[in-house]
């Protein structure tokens, strides 16, 4: 079921204090130690390829563990959890159905996209996914809303997916694209369509590592938005490098929010890709020039494949870093993205606890 | 509260925010088909490389935004404006500043916006086509997030007067702002810059009524920006350059008073208000500012005099061309420029002789310096790409004097190995459980531009499926890339199946979660061939290339490997220092048995039993033959009941069946020709333990102690509550009120040694390594045999309770640990077994100076039997329990860490 708009009551809240996001869906679902077996259950027991590191069709075969995870993420603290469907297109689903042309000497054009995109065992489950991740994660913001008193949020996952619009692949052509922007708006709008009725109360563009990705994401919203007569908060979150440019596209973080500002997002900010000490300067740079929230969920350091969550830092070492952002009025949402599990989580909402939000400057 | 001014904010991959400071934002025209024919020549002719450097040359000489249009009888504008803009975004020179996208068609301008990532400009809509049509297409630009130019026209044509000007400019940004809710700052106003000086009278006040309409719109429609096309002003004047800059600078110095923000001008062309002679100065002025009746005419008769002197040129910094060869190509490379490179790579041949040594010399230090700045994050991902295409073609300039090269070279020696065309086929996939490959797709593109033959399987690709396309193209090398946590592992699988295989091609590794330290540790020494990690796509090239030379190969394999197993084993010595606890705390934590509701099992005699000379058939019959195939290094489970070893090595269970059936035919011969004699011996004692030793009694009643048998203590720290075992925990302690017993024995197979040696005289070593293997057998099956034995000698074991598989499984209860192995690392202890059972005397198996058994196929141990104990392991011994130890065993220190050294940790 659509939601009532939140944004009235988020934007009191977030005056009275900072937000606290959620952490790793894919570090803490390896945790649980699923087999491939277990990950493809009976449903997609006789699927041709790998699943078990497609984390989202976890939702329909385990949704058990993905709501042990919301769950245990609102108990160690965080306000609004993510839904579990960041790759929940029929663009990013296919790699994991549909035979990849190259290995058999073919190309992956916008020819063969058409097909993805208009493939209705794709597009259905696609639907379903986010459907039903929308709705898991809502079961559990509802439940622990009400046993905690204090209300929790859902934010429908809205992920780069696994191509891009600005790079070419070929290498003797470099204005070519393997998909059109048109392709992706298509994809998107059914991803958002399908959040909102699971009943998500945010949309979140995230992990941005192709800023015109997310600008067709960002119009699959406001097409979304002004057909069905809807309106939720966005929030867009970019991941940057250590330049501060996001991963594939190169464009700095004041770059994008000039470029994302029409949305009026109820927050801009920044995950993924780096841990917070090499994050900050990018997030003060956005910091003084986004007249909305600051959001920001980093990875927990840097991949460490040497450590158990496969990242460098502890839910101590979160905790302090977070703190100190709190404490530079740097934040207005908080939480960790890869490596992060509810432990990390339940330092980082402790980290920001008692600290002021940042001031949202205003326009003038 | 912090406030931040609303002013207009662009992007293309870098911001443009227009603050005050800024006195005029320049927009560059000459990407422009009708500002630039030169640019509409190109266009026209496909040149869109050149025609992309037009657009580089403007952001060089200081545009801030360019205009880019393509309305153009003879060109499909909507096609060549995607075309044109996804070729610009992997320009990062180029894309960094906002883009204009202009057209008069719609179509045009709403596919344009789909290719920009920043914030551009749309350029233009109006009121032409009526209010709704306006309305429709500025909604769909503020979807899109853009900036947009209305011209100020109507359904009644375009605006030339003042009037006309601004009553259009205040309709529309009525509507704008109150009905579409577009944000004012956003708007642009192009209130139409119209030519004057043409002759017509009613011309002259084109400029004043563009500059007065100008300062209205500032004054009247807040955060509003205008524009316009300042080249128009002077477009009677044609041919005069000196005259139409002089125009320009002129226009704009009194508009941009009046508050015009911007124009499209041709950023190289611009004289500077201040050094504009002052006769021409005043004579222009009066045109603009329509100051005397005969402006036109007396502007006219001074421009005679400026007639064939050209303008001024456009400037482009070409400095870096007076650096020698090396450092041009570098620049080159870094700033992505390919206009020179054919020359700059001709230069280099020439100099440096050999083609190849351009490519491994100042080309490849050029992508290094790349490589250098993109990890130090300050060169993009783009940008590495564009150097790729640069170095593209610079090898490609190189290739025909190669190919010359070798076909002279074949000429010469006819017999010589015809050398492989291109410089190497690179395989690379994204392994198995993975779907990213967008990094992985730009390692394909920098390593094509660099001449290599990439064959790209895309993503989630089986290992099998990789090692037959690398066997079926013949792979140079292969490149597994993955960004999730799971493909560390699907890596570390086709490493080791590469090496199964019996490859050597080289493996690359890379992809955000992968590491060197990971390859080092957990990758490398799974492959014998080399295998390198590589950072990001900029590092993809230098180490191809050193792997693919002659000359660098095997010294770049050699460095890598140092370099792995130095980080490998330095990781190694940091994992093993585990927290530990002292030994008080250890003993505090040691293993408890529940002694209460315990009867020791008693032994059916004290005292050794020898055994002399055991039925080796017998023994046969308990070889585990497991183990035996691990010596040929055919690595697999033994089925006894199918008599076939379980293995996934392709061809080794056919040839485990063949060694076993010479294993079988080879003890046919043994037992025939009595080769071997098995001799053990075996015994039982009273025993209690004290704290960390075990008390050997003369008797039951505990009268003296025969002798003493030192345990070590595990000291790692286990947070889990786990204990902190010692052998001797297995015993009951001497407090206790009851005597507990402990067993010992030592068997050994004579006759092996001298056999295998014979057969070696023989020049069979074949036959020599057959025996001993069969001879451990044959000692671990009596030793198998000899427990079982004393199990039921104990009492609590009947004959043929277990089945040999059972045996082998160690189903039973009790243990028989061997000093020197990991729950008693300690040799030093077999002496005071072997003294204990007499066992040099009674069977003939004696210890080396070093505590070795001779016979070789010899084992030796302790027989515990309460139903907990278990086989553990020791490590990371501390100095407070060696310290103990030796004051208990009276050794020195130094002497036990000597035979402990690798228990120790500290």
């Amino acid at each position: 079921m659509p939601q009532p708009d939140p944004t009235a009551e988020l934007t009191a809240a977030l005056k009275e204090r900072i937000l606290v996001l959620d952490g790793a869906m894919g570090t803490t679902i390896r945790s649980y130690g699923l087999s491939e077996e277990q990950a493809r259950g009976k449903r997609f027991g006789d699927s041709k390829k790998d699943i078990l590191n497609n984390g989202d069709i976890l939702t329909l075969t385990n949704p058990e563990v993905i709501g042990d995870i919301h769950k245990r993420f609102y108990e160690a603290g965080s306000d609004i959890v993510e839904t579990n469907n960041f790759s929940a297109t029929s663009i990013s689903q296919s790699e994991f159905f549909v035979d990849d042309p190259r290995e058999h000497g073919g190309k992956k054009d916008p020819e063969f996209f058409q097909g993805i995109i208009e493939d209705s065992f794709l597009r259905d489950l696609a639907w379903e996914i986010n459907v039903e991740s929308a709705r898991l994660a809502r079961k559990w913001a509802d439940n622990i809303g009400s046993d905690t008193g204090r209300k929790r949020y859902v934010a429908g996952a809205i992920g780069p997916l696994t191509v891009s619009l600005t790079n070419s692949p070929d290498a003797n052509d470099s204005g070519f694209r393997v998909i059109t922007f048109d392709q992706v708006l298509v994809a998107y709008k059914e991803q958002v369509r399908a959040l909102i009725e699971g009943g998500s109360d945010l949309l979140m563009v995230e992990t941005i590592f192709d800023s015109l990705n997310a600008k067709a994401a960002l119009v699959a919203i406001q097409d979304v938005f002004a057909e069905d007569k809807i309106s939720l908060p966005i929030i867009v979150s970019a991941a940057v490098g250590r330049g501060g440019e996001t991963m594939i596209s190169a464009q700095t973080s004041e770059a994008l929010w000039n470029a994302v500002a029409h949305v009026n997002p109820l927050a801009i900010g920044l995950n993924c890709s780096l841990g917070p000490d090499l994050m900050k300067p990018f997030l003060e740079e956005l910091s003084n020039c986004a007249t909305t929230h600051i959001s920001c969920y980093p990875n927990a350091g840097l991949p460490n494949p040497l450590t158990p969550t496969g990242f460098d830092m502890t839910p101590d070492d979160m905790n302090r870093w977070l703190a100190d952002f709190a404490n530079s009025g740097l934040l207005n949402f908080a939480g960790g993205c890869c490596g992060n599990t509810p432990e990390h989580v339940a330092a980082i909402a402790k980290a920001v606890q008692h600290v002021a939000p940042r001031s949202v400057p205003s326009i003038g | 509260m912090k406030t931040i001014p609303r002013i207009l904010r662009l992007s293309g991959s870098q911001p443009y925010n227009h603050t005050p400071d800024k006195n005029f934002l320049m927009i560059g025209e000459r990407t422009n088909v009708a500002g630039s024919p030169a640019f509409a020549k190109l266009i026209r002719a496909g040149k869109l490389e050149d025609a992309l450097e037009v657009a580089r040359q403007q952001v060089e000489n200081g545009a801030n935004v360019i205009d880019i249009c393509f309305d153009d009888g003879l060109i499909d504008g909507k096609a060549m404006m995607a075309r044109f803009l996804q070729l610009l975004q992997s320009e990062p020179d180029i894309a960094k500043v906002p883009i204009m996208v202009d057209s008069s068609k719609w179509e045009i301008l709403e596919e344009g916006i789909k290719y920009l990532q920043g914030k551009g400009i749309v350029n233009s809509i109006s009121l032409k086509e009526g209010e709704e049509q306006f309305k429709e297409c500025a909604r769909h630009i503020k979807k899109y997030g853009a900036a947009v130019v209305v011209m100020a026209f109507d359904e009644n044509g375009q605006a030339a007067t003042y009037d006309e000007k601004i009553r259009i400019c205040e309709r529309a940004y009525r509507i704008l702002v109150d009905e579409v809710h577009f944000p004012p700052q956003d708007i642009i106003f192009d209130p139409n810059i119209l030519t004057v000086a043409t002759g017509i009278e009613e011309h002259n006040n084109y400029a004043l009524d563009f500059i007065n309409a100008t300062r209205w719109i500032k004054e009247n429609l807040p955060f509003a920006k205008v524009s316009g096309g300042v080249s128009n002003i002077s477009f009677s004047f044609r041919g005069n350059n000196v005259m139409r800059e002089a125009m320009h600078s002129v226009f704009l110095y009194h508009a941009c008073r009046a508050g015009m923000d911007m124009g499209i001008v041709n950023a190289g062309m611009l004289e500077v208000y201040d050094q504009i002679k002052p006769e021409l100065l005043e004579k222009v002025e009066d045109v603009i500012l329509n100051r005397r009746p005969d402006a036109t005419e007396r502007l006219l008769d001074l421009a005679e005099s400026f007639k064939n002197v050209s303008g001024k040129k456009i400037e482009e910094d070409l400095s870096w061309r007076n650096e020698p060869v090396e450092k041009r190509l570098e620049y080159a490379l870094l700033k992505g420029i390919d206009r020179f490179i054919d020359e700059d790579t001709e230069a280099a041949r020439l100099k440096y002789g050999v083609p190849l040594k351009v490519i491994e010399g100042p080309l490849m230090d050029g992508m290094g310096v790349v490589g250098d700045l993109f990890g130090a994050g300050k060169m993009f991902l783009p940008q590495v790409v564009k150097s790729a295409r640069v170095m593209k073609k610079s090898v490609a300039w190189l290739e025909p004097f190669m190919e010359a090269e070798k076909a002279a070279k074949a000429l010469a020696n006819p017999d010589a190995e015809v050398e492989k065309s291109t410089a190497g086929k690179f395989l690379i996939a994204t392994v198995k459980g993975d779907v990213h490959d967008i990094g992985k797709n730009i390692v394909g593109v920098v390593l094509s531009c660099n001449g290599f033959e990439v064959t790209d399987m895309g993503v989630m690709v089986s290992c099998d499926k990789i090692l037959a396309k690398a066997r079926e193209i013949g792979a140079d090398i292969i490149g597994l890339s993955g960004l999730i946590t799971p493909s560390l592992d699907e890596m570390v699988h086709v490493a080791k199946e590469m090496e199964k295989a019996g490859m050597n091609t080289p493996l690359l590794i890379g992809g955000a979660t992968t590491s060197s330290a990971h390859t080092a540790i957990k990758i490398a020494q799974h492959y014998s061939g080399p295998v390198v990690h590589v950072l990001d796509a900029s590092r993809s090239v230098p180490v191809t290339t050193s792997l693919l030379s002659v000359d660098q190969r095997a010294e770049f394999a050699r460095a890598n490997r140092v370099k792995q197993d130095k980080i490998r084993i330095d990781f190694e010595k940091g994992v093993n220092k585990k927290a530990t606890i002292s030994l008080e705390k250890a003993r505090s934590l040691k293993y408890t048995c529940d002694w209460d509701n315990y009867q020791p099992a008693v032994p059916e005699f004290l005292g050794t039993r020898v055994i002399e000379n055991q039925s080796l058939r017998e023994l046969a019959n308990y070889i585990d033959w497991t183990p035996f195939f691990h010596a040929w290094e055919i690595r697999g489970v033994w089925q006894p009941d199918t008599q076939t070893l379980k293995t996934q090595n392709a061809g080794g269970a056919e040839e485990a069946k063949k060694i076993h059936a010479e294993a079988l035919e080879l003890i046919e011969r043994i037992i025939a020709e009595k080769r071997f004699i098995a001799r053990g011996i075996y015994g039982f004692f009273a025993a209690n333990a004290a704290a960390d030793d075990i008390i050997v009694w003369n008797d039951t009643q505990r009268s003296a102690e025969r002798c003493r048998l030192h345990t070590l203590r595990q000291q790692l720290d286990k947070s889990s509550g786990k204990p902190n075992v010692a052998l001797a925990d297995f015993l009951a302690d001497k407090k206790n009120a009851y005597t507990d017993y402990i067993g010992g024995f030592v068997l050994g197979i004579h006759g092996a040694d001298e056999y295998a040696k014979e057969l070696e005289q023989q020049n069979d070593p074949y036959g020599a390594i057959m025996v001993k293997a069969i001879a451990d057998r044959f000692a671990e099956a009596f030793a198998e045999l000899l427990h079982h034995r004393a199990r039921v000698a104990w009492g609590y074991e009947r004959p043929n309770e277990f089945n040999h598989n059972e045996l082998i499984k160690e189903l039973y209860r009790g243990i028989r640990p061997a000093p020197g192995y990991p729950a008693q690392p300690d040799h030093t202890e077999k002496p005071i077994l072997f003294d204990l059972l007499d066992a040099t005397n009674k069977i003939g198996v004696s210890l080396t100076e070093s505590n070795a058994m001779h016979p070789a196929s010899a084992v030796s141990g302790i027989y515990l039997s309460h139903p907990d104990s278990h086989y553990f392991a020791l490590s990371d011994l501390q100095r407070d329990q060696i310290e103990d130890y030796a004051q208990r065993k009276g050794m020195s220190i130094e002497e036990v860490e000597r035979w402990l050294g690798p228990w120790l940790g500290y």
